[in-house]
């Protein structure tokens, strides 16, 4: 006797108020009333209309209600197909058979939640229950949990022979997107034998054999054809194999991969949602538009259809930015209306820095417009990536398409976004020129590797976090390196697998020059794997190349890796004379710390305490000393740097001055006050025409003091010989302040005294 | 492309109209400043406090005219005093401006507010009932404590001016908006007109936008938010920045002045009027005002400093 949770029953009773959902897929044996199987085996060969007849002559008799269900969800009427299964659970409460198919009505809702709470109830009834395992086993598999795992082995242990398909085909799945073709091949081998002995449909079977040999390189797959022969409108024989190349980042071709599954099965709305997101992520915003919507009207209940449609809705919120120089590659920027004035030109010039900066390095030229994007809200970048929220990533590049947070997106400490814009730029040209065939470890690292040595706050900085790791000895195989990317396997796991990568690209460098980045990025164009690109490039084996890796790192590094102990002692002995408000005790840690790991500049890096505590003991030739140091590491905490420039223009280097308050705007654009002052010191410098840019800016962010923001227009006008809109800059300033005498002297300055 | 300057105008220009317009009126007359520093609680906010209350006082004494200022502070920051200091500006009815400044903790229970004193606390009727004495409808109120928007129906008046830190009294986290405000009453960036003044309105508006920016800045839901009640918040002065220098009584640079002030006028009202003009001919109309006000401007320096000279 079951049982039932009073909540989750009241709960489920007013789910689906809506009437359609997508189809019905194959249950391998959960199934086992005759008549709902005679008009499923219609159903799997593409008899529609034959098989819509059989489900509603079962809804309309008395079959039973378990019966009824079935036929009602194979019908799109979920809502229906809901209240059959509470009923035939009411009349019968130890079924447990119509309880795991009503979960599963809910995973295909996609009500997670509530179908594992099914699931759990059917496990605590019977902890065996093989389609419950299997059912929890694809509910967490999708989120890529690891308890999948556990409910997996359940299932695939079991002597149910269809729920043990059923684990093989989700493993086969799972071991192929972990690039594990052998075992992949093994579980589908032994599903294809259970299929045929079982006289179950061929076609999940299939579709991912054709997918395996799309990830092993084989596009014209004679599973394609099989599955076609067995159901000529199973979409599923092009969607499943496109998933491969959305997991390789091979959007174009996933979408004409989605596109051919639309057209023989055009009622199936996984195919449309996920050819609507892959046309967003190349830019073919109408067409995606229509895909999602005809994506919601067969499944209004999929989160990924509904917020990337939310998200569409909220572009008439953003500004299109375009620059289109006939000599240069077109840039177009999507950026909130609200900080499109200010994030825009900084954008704009970085972007044009960084495709200056690839090209000749990369011997790569785009062939396309480049698209970035930027979103306030963190959670509408993660729609805008993968549909859903809850993304733990800063940026995002799909080709000539990237997309990341907004700088007001996250709080400064945390956030240079410049320095992503760089990173993200460096993926185009990885991805292009190599035809999206470029592993992810090779071009994070190129990534990486670029921030550090070309970016706007460039310098080589670790995080503790990787020198432990370099102390734990768990930098991967360069062979292996992917799967610190892809499926980690300890916390901080992607962070250590970045900076790896980027240190792998500096190793290359370092000993076989940059040329040889560009040639490694040639032979991933030409479809090589790392193996082939290591030996045919570098003429060195895995295990040579990682000896090799491992002997730079330890010159590099090595010292610092046996320092870490220390220096830890050094912080602890530090906090004390902070506590102490010691700060000759404060200044003498700080300096031994920075000698053990000068490139520390992380927020708690001991420079800024040491700078903190000389200028509190009257050096601040020394406190300017240190900060410069910071800076001059990619150092780039704002109230630091902004103090370092303030004394910096004091002693009357203004081009360092400049230099410093520059790279403040890319971590934080918004700060009025430093627009102001770095376009005083340009004009100072002699240099009008960025002032003027941080001059505009400051007039975009609304500042407080209006007058002086036009003002400071004026005069960089003034400068550069535009007397009119001088003039009408001064205009808006006097009409505020009509005495302020340096408006005044500037007026009659430009009116001839 | 160089963007091209917006010819858009707000309603801060309009009040720095009124300001220019009434502001002599105001200063010359008998001006009671009042600053109340309440209990800080720990050391950090009597820390703070205390910053605010000196600089709030220096920005009183910096004031031209017949400006006397009071500050209850310390052990003499009790309910007791408050109300008798009051009591004697009501008997000598002799107030034609009354600044009141309430800097410290406030709480609110739903029914009363309260600022922390030692002693009995100051509720919202006795503030209420205190300014309703004194005898003069020309009344700013600034409370920059936590929970404050609760006076705002007791305190409020038509001819009053009111600001407060918080928007209800259920905004109960210690406030940042004092720390702001009294900031705004020496710094030039808050004087948007220019005119080496700091009204109500400008120091509010430069308070309001620091306590928005900070939260902003810091990734954190705001705990407060400052209002300003009163349509008149732009004519009342409360700092001057610098010293104002003497103005002449004969001479040729009195007959300077004299052009400028007609001048200013003229200029004056030429804006109240832009709204019957269109952009282009109000623009046009200015230009010239501008630029021969420009040249007094600069014949008063020139004549001033050929005098100093002497």
């Amino acid at each position: 006797m079951i049982e039932r949770d009073t909540l989750l029953m009241a709960l489920l009773c007013i789910m689906f108020v809506a009437a359609s959902a997508d189809a019905r897929s194959i249950h391998y044996g959960a199934v086992t009333d005759p008549a709902v199987l005679a008009c499923d085996r219609q159903s799997w060969r593409g008899e529609a209309e034959a098989a819509a007849s059989c489900y509603r002559q079962i809804l309309g008799s008395d079959h039973g209600p378990a019966a009824q269900a079935e036929a009602a969800w194979a019908l799109r009427d979920p809502k229906r197909a809901n209240e059959y299964f509470r009923l035939a659970l009411e009349q019968s409460p130890s079924d447990i058979a119509a309880l795991v198919r009503w979960g599963d009505l809910y995973a295909a809702m996609h009500q997670d939640a509530e179908a594992m709470e099914i699931y759990r109830e059917a496990l605590a009834v019977s902890p065996a229950e093989p389609f419950a395992q299997l059912g929890a086993a694809r509910l967490l598999a999708d989120s890529f949990q690891s308890a999948a795992t556990n409910h997996l082995e359940a299932a695939l242990n079991s002597t149910a022979a269809g729920a043990r398909t059923g684990a093989l085909l989700l493993s086969a799945r799972m071991r192929l997107e972990a690039s594990d073709y052998d075992a992949a091949m093994a579980a589908l081998r032994e599903a294809q034998d259970l299929v045929e002995r079982y006289d179950w449909p061929p076609l999940d079977v299939y579709a991912l054999l054709a997918a395996a040999e799309l990830v092993a390189g084989r596009h014209d797959s004679e599973w394609i054809s099989a599955a076609l022969d067995y159901n000529s409108s199973y979409g599923g024989a092009y969607a499943t194999p496109a998933h491969f190349l959305v997991i390789t980042r091979r959007y174009r071709e996933a979408i004409a991969w989605y596109e051919k599954a639309v057209a023989i099965q055009p009622d199936l709305a996984t195919a449309h949602e996920n050819l609507g997101i892959n046309l967003l992520r190349d830019n073919q915003v109408s067409r995606a538009r229509q895909h999602l919507q005809t994506a919601y009207e067969r499944d209004p209940f999929s989160p990924r259809t509904v917020n990337s449609l939310r998200l569409l809705d909220s572009f008439t919120d953003f500004r299109v930015i375009d620059d289109h120089d006939s000599a240069a590659v077109p840039i177009s920027l999507r950026l909130h209306a609200d900080e499109a004035a200010v994030i825009g030109p900084y954008a704009i010039a970085l972007v044009r820095d960084s495709i200056n900066e690839f090209t000749g390095r990369y011997g790569f030229e785009l062939e396309e417009p480049v698209v970035v994007e930027m979103y306030p809200d963190h959670e509408d970048f993660a729609v805008r990536t993968d549909g859903m929220p809850g993304l733990g990533i800063l940026g995002a590049t799909f080709g000539y398409v990237v997309a990341m947070d907004s700088p007001s997106g996250r709080s400064v400490a945390e956030f240079q976004w410049g320095t992503t814009l760089w990173h993200e730029m460096a993926h185009v040209f990885t991805l292009e020129a190599t035809d999206h065939l470029v592993p992810r470890w090779f071009s994070e690292g190129i990534s990486v590797y670029e921030e550090w040595r070309s970016g706007p706050n460039a310098g080589v900085h670790l995080p503790r976090s990787v020198l432990l790791a370099m102390q734990q000895e768990k930098f991967l195989p360069v062979l292996k390196l992917d799967e610190g990317f892809i499926r980690p396997t300890y916390e901080g796991q992607v962070i250590v697998s970045y900076m790896q990568a980027g240190l792998i690209c500096a190793f290359v460098e370092s000993r076989f020059g940059a040329a040889k980045l560009e040639a490694m990025l040639v032979g991933y164009g030409a479809g090589w794997d790392t193996e082939q690109v290591i030996g045919g490039v570098l003429d060195l084996d895995g295990v040579s190349f990682d000896a090799g890796f491992n002997a730079y790192v330890d010159e590099h590094y090595g010292a610092q890796v046996e320092a870490l102990e220390r220096w830890e002692e050094l912080a602890s002995r530090l906090r004390l004379a902070l506590t102490a408000q010691n700060p000759e005790g404060v200044a003498a840690s700080a300096a031994a710390m920075i000698a053990l790991l000068p490139n520390y500049v992380e927020t708690d890096s001991p420079y800024l305490l040491q700078a903190d505590a000389l200028e509190e003991m009257g050096r601040r030739d020394e406190a300017a000393a240190a900060l410069t140091a910071f800076w001059r590491r990619g150092g780039y905490e704002p109230t630091a740097l902004k103090r370092l420039a303030g004394w910096l223009a004091d002693d009357g280097d203004t081009g360092k001055a400049i230099e410093v308050l520059a790279s403040v705007n890319w971590v934080d654009p918004f700060d009025q006050e430093l627009h102001g002052r770095l376009g005083d010191l340009l004009l100072e410098a002699q240099r009008p025409r960025e002032a003027l840019r941080e001059f505009q800016v400051a007039l975009a962010l609304k500042p407080h003091d209006i007058v002086t923001a036009h003002y400071r227009l004026a005069r960089a006008h003034a400068e550069l010989g535009d007397a009119a809109r001088a003039q009408a800059h001064l205009l808006e300033a006097l009409d505020v302040a009509p005495s302020f005498r340096p408006a005044q002297k500037l007026l009659l300055q430009l009116a001839g005294g | 492309m160089a963007a091209t300057p917006s010819l858009e105008f707000d309603l801060n220009r309009l009040w720095c109209i009124a300001a220019l317009l009434t502001l002599p009126a105001v200063g010359l007359a008998k001006h009671h400043v009042v600053i109340v520093q309440g209990l800080g609680g720990d050391p950090v906010y009597s820390g703070q406090f205390t910053e605010q209350v000196t600089r709030i006082e220096a920005a009183a004494r910096s004031l031209p005219g017949d400006t006397a200022v009071h500050v209850l502070r310390d052990g003499g920051a009790t309910r007791e005093a408050f109300l008798a200091l009051f009591s004697r500006l009501a008997e000598a009815a002799e107030a034609t401006q009354l600044t009141a400044y309430f800097i410290g903790h406030g709480s609110y229970d739903e029914h009363d507010y309260k600022f922390n004193l030692p002693g009995p606390d100051l509720t919202g009727a006795d503030i209420a009932g205190a300014l309703d004495e004194v005898g003069t409808d020309d009344i700013v109120v600034v409370n920059t404590s936590s929970a404050s928007g609760a006076l705002a129906e007791l305190v409020n008046k038509d001819r009053r001016v009111v600001a407060l830190a918080t928007r209800s009294g259920s905004e109960r986290h210690a406030t940042r908006f004092g720390g702001f405000f009294a900031a705004a009453l020496a710094s030039d960036g808050a004087d948007t007109d220019k005119n080496k003044t700091v009204s109500v309105g400008e120091a509010f508006r430069f308070a309001a936008r620091q306590v928005a920016d900070y939260f902003e800045g810091n990734g954190q839901l705001a705990t407060e938010h400052p209002v300003l009640h009163g349509e008149r918040a732009d004519r009342f002065v409360l700092a001057r920045l610098g010293k104002p220098a003497p103005r002449p009584v004969a001479g040729r640079l009195t007959a300077l002045f004299e052009q400028r002030d007609t001048l200013s006028a003229d200029i004056d009202a030429l804006r109240l009027r832009r709204d019957e003009l269109s952009v282009t001919d109000y623009q046009a109309q200015l230009m010239p005002k501008l630029v021969e006000l420009a040249r007094l401007e600069a014949a008063i320096e020139a004549e001033e400093e050929a005098r100093g000279d002497d």
